[in-house]
């Protein structure tokens, strides 16, 4: 435990958050969408421990379903991004020739791209959804993984067991899938936590904007946008949801700081 | 150096076709395609909007005779004109810019000597108490999103202690203003923006130049340097300094698309007129030319910016400036 | 005639967290002006920090823990940090095994040793640039105002250690300290760069102390030899003694070594 505090702490931290996400509805002390207009902007108090919103809602409920969502949302969207990028990455490392050029390119051209406007560009065509979202963050966020596992490739495709397996005739997937992919995973895995943590962050500015999740279902992002209205009046309205994702975030990193010192 | 030079700018060809292609088809083939719009009982998109579109895209001819069109059109500089109030893109987006380019170039410089200056202190007293309080707060500030820190900033100086403006580029009586007084004044509008939109790439480039220093310090030359009988400070400053910079320039280079991205958010925040808003706005209202010439100037420049970073640095170091014997 | 440098019982030991390793322990040597020795030993012998300590420049990892380094009557571990980058340079000065390695790679070989001068000696711009192309025509470099203007990766291995030795000798030092200048260099090269060190040792009169781990060297140069194994001194002598009548087993494992390479000069 003492050896790697950063795996440690960062375990803990995301942990608890993804037991109070799965947890939600056990948890959560009131309905995050009860109107309560008895106690709009009500202060942290013993009924209300993180206090009320503007609608009289209990904010730590809506905090704690939006762990849920913004925890999913993170982990689908790095999820597409992360197969998306070993397809992409494999392919490029293992065929190379213009294979490779083609989608290096591609990966350069996307990265000139800021990814909030292209994701803002296209929620301007579709309604903002979750599944949406989801798949925009996705679908930007391929190239680092890709990077990485076809550098894996290219180091691993000159050794001998490789080329044993070719003279042996192994199809080409079955090398890749079984051999050279496995051994990339480890920095991919590093490289995964973080995104999760850049895709919360992107899905809580999209969210602040009014273009993310939609009201009343709660995210933290959503939240925030209170906050603009209430700015000196109502402080546990900013507070809690940028600390919210302010301690994610650092989970993440923690976690993956910790992955790479266990990877070595 | 001149071939490096030239093999840079060429470069730039097949991006900048990329970045078009790319662009339109993010637009064109996503679900909910401009074409959708004309049939949609959208009450925001009018029947004027929908048919000036349809003509602008000529939606009944073939995709690659649009997109061609279309590249044709912006190669003259002519962006189309906006929904909103059928300006010409070219001119809306003309008028921000000077203000989105002044907050992040100074950005920059600050994330740059900032970070910089920072990383070297951190260097020079590995896992001391300074160094790891700095790391400390480094990993805090990376982790914080910088909007929500945008807000904390507004309602700590603006309000509470009412330091700075709470938003907006100039204070009510600009108008009778002297010249100086109004460059002051926008300064003074943009300090907190600016500081707070560093914040979050501070951090990073600080590790960064923590880390090149430290392993800088490591390399031979540096004993050599020593045994010349250099003090410490010209060792460190002179030469250590010189080295562990090279690759912090072209980290740099590669914070300009968050940082671009970021303006969306914070010009809505502090309520300035850049290019950032100017593309929420014409989100907000399916403004359709000002959001695909804002989504192909972004990326442009980017290109340029990471352009700029890579030949600086190229400039910077011998090895690559004059190649090998 | 009195000694120039004078170690006496050196420790050094490395490594602060857990159980320190002493890589020099109770090594004693002594060098008179205008004297070659030669420190022979296979790595890891010691004999790099032996020299490293002589000019201050043990990395942060290693402590002196006991003995005395005393040049020209004063002992080197009393100096101030300040006074010590006085005598760093001017009048000890180090050449190293890499050359390349060892010069800073964004500045011009002309700007590394003017900065010496400027250093030392207080020489404006006008007089270091002069005096530093006489430098790189003192160690037989063809071409002295191309060179200067080169960055050291554009230079050959050879080039690179002249310039270093040009710089090294750019203040007169005293006392120039080789630290297996040429184990990195071919053979033909090597030969060049130990009879050029020899020439102008000849012509300046400075003491040479050569590291290596090659006894040929040690046979062909050395007025005295040092071997040392583990961290000690096992052997001294002149090179006659040394090979006629090797007395340390591990003296005996060096000759018989470099005899089976063959590198008989």
């Amino acid at each position: 435990m003492r050896k790697n505090p950063y795996l440690t702490a960062g375990v803990v931290i995301i942990g608890l958050m993804s037991l109070a996400a799965i947890f939600a509805p056990l948890l959560s002390p009131y309905d995050p969408s009860v109107i309560d207009h008895a106690n709009l902007l009500s202060s942290p108090s013993a009924s209300h421990v993180m206090g009320t919103d503007s609608l009289g809602r209990d904010l730590l409920s809506r905090m704690i379903y939006g762990a849920r969502i913004s925890l999913s949302i993170g982990l689908i969207a790095v999820g597409i991004s992360v197969i998306l990028g070993i397809l992409l990455g494999a392919l490029a490392g293992f065929y190379g020739g213009w294979v490779d050029t083609l989608i290096m390119r591609f990966a350069d051209i996307m990265l000139c791209f800021p990814t909030f406007f292209l994701i803002l560009a296209v929620v301007a065509l579709t309604e903002p959804s979750i599944f949406n979202i989801m798949a925009i963050i996705g679908l930007t966020g391929w190239m680092g993984a890709a990077r990485l596992v076809r550098g894996e490739i290219l180091s691993l495709k000159e050794r001998e067991f490789i080329q044993a397996e070719q003279s042996l005739g192994a199809s080409h997937a079955r090398i890749i899938g079984l051999h050279l992919v496995p051994n990339a995973m480890g920095p991919v895995m590093v490289h995964a936590t973080l995104g999760i943590a850049s895709a919360i962050l992107l899905e809580s500015g999209l969210s602040f904007l009014g273009l993310g999740v939609q009201p009343p279902v709660p995210s933290w992002g959503n939240i925030l946008i209170e906050s603009k209205s209430t700015l000196g009046i109502a402080w546990w309205i900013t507070l809690y949801p940028g600390l919210a994702i302010l301690l994610t975030i650092l989970g993440f990193n923690f976690l993956s700081e910790g992955l790479k010192k266990k990877l070595g | 150096m001149l071939r490096y030079l030239i093999k840079r700018l060429l470069g730039i060809i097949p991006l900048l076709f990329g970045i078009t292609v790319i662009s339109f088809a993010v637009i064109h083939l996503a679900p909910g395609k401009p074409a959708a719009v004309e049939q949609s009982m959208d009450p925001r998109v009018s029947a004027e909007s929908r048919a000036r579109m349809a003509k602008l895209y000529g939606l009944d001819r073939p995709l690659h005779a649009q997109y061609i069109d279309w590249v044709a059109k912006m190669a003259r500089f002519d962006f189309g004109r906006s929904f909103g109030d059928n300006r010409p893109v070219l001119d809306k987006i003309l008028e921000r810019i000077p203000v989105t380019l002044a907050i992040n170039i100074s950005s920059l410089l600050l994330i740059f000597g900032l970070g910089v200056f920072l990383g070297i202190k951190g260097a020079l007293r590995p896992n001391s108490l300074f160094d790891h309080s700095l790391t400390v707060g480094m990993f805090l500030l990376f982790a914080a999103p910088t909007f929500w820190l945008a807000l904390l900033a507004m309602q700590l100086f603006s309000i509470q202690l009412g330091w700075f403006p709470i938003s907006g580029l100039t204070s009510l009586d600009y108008e009778y203003f002297s010249p100086l007084r109004k460059f002051l004044d926008i300064c003074w509008h943009l300090f907190l923006p600016v500081c707070v939109i560093s914040f979050g790439s501070l951090a990073g480039i600080s590790r960064y130049m923590r880390a090149s220093m430290i392993e800088t310090l490591r390399q031979p030359f540096i004993t050599a340097c020593r045994a010349k009988g250099l003090s410490r400070g010209a060792v460190i400053y002179k030469h250590a300094l010189r080295n562990a910079i090279l690759p912090i320039v072209t980290i740099v280079g590669l914070s300009i698309p968050g940082l671009l991205g970021g303006s969306v958010i914070f010009e809505s925040i502090f309520a300035l007129p850049g290019i950032g808003r100017l593309f929420y706005e014409a989100v907000m209202t399916r403004d359709y030319p000002l959001i695909m010439a804002e989504v192909v100037l972004g990326a442009v420049l980017t290109m340029i910016g990471n352009l700029v970073a890579d030949i600086s640095y190229a400039y910077a170091d011998p090895r690559i400036k004059y190649g090998k014997k | 005639m009195e000694n120039l440098l004078e170690i006496k019982n050196l420790r050094v030991e490395f490594g602060t967290e857990g159980k320190p390793v002493a890589a020099v322990d109770g090594v004693n040597l002594s060098l008179r002006p205008a004297e070659t020795v030669v420190l022979a030993g296979e790595s890891g012998s010691g004999k790099s920090v032996t020299a490293l300590s002589v000019a201050g420049l043990l990395p942060p990892e290693a402590v002196i823990r006991s003995g005395e380094v005393i040049f020209q009557g004063r002992d080197l571990r009393r100096l101030s940090g300040g006074e010590f980058d006085r005598v760093r340079g001017r009048e000890i000065a180090y050449i190293f095994q890499e050359p390349a390695s060892y010069l800073d790679p964004v500045y011009t070989i002309g700007s590394q040793i003017a900065e010496t001068l400027t250093l030392h000696q207080g020489l404006d711009t006008g007089a270091a640039a002069r005096e530093t192309l006489s430098l790189l025509a003192l160690v037989r470099i063809g071409e002295p105002e191309r060179v200067a203007r080169s960055y050291p990766h554009q230079l050959s291995g050879g080039m690179n250690q002249r310039v270093f030795i040009a710089m090294a000798l750019a203040c007169r030092p005293r006392l120039l300290i080789a630290d297996e200048p040429t184990t990195s260099l071919d053979i033909t090269i090597e030969a060049q760069i130990i009879s050029l060190l020899c020439e102008l040792k000849e012509k300046f009169g400075f003491s040479l102390l050569f590291i290596t781990h090659n006894l040929a060297i040690g046979r062909r140069i050395a007025e005295r030899i040092y071997i040392m194994h583990r961290g000690t001194v096992v052997e001294e002598g002149s090179p006659q003694s040394i090979f006629n009548s090797p007395a340390h087993f591990h003296t005996k494992e060096l000759i018989a070594a470099y005899e089976k390479i063959g590198r008989v000069k």
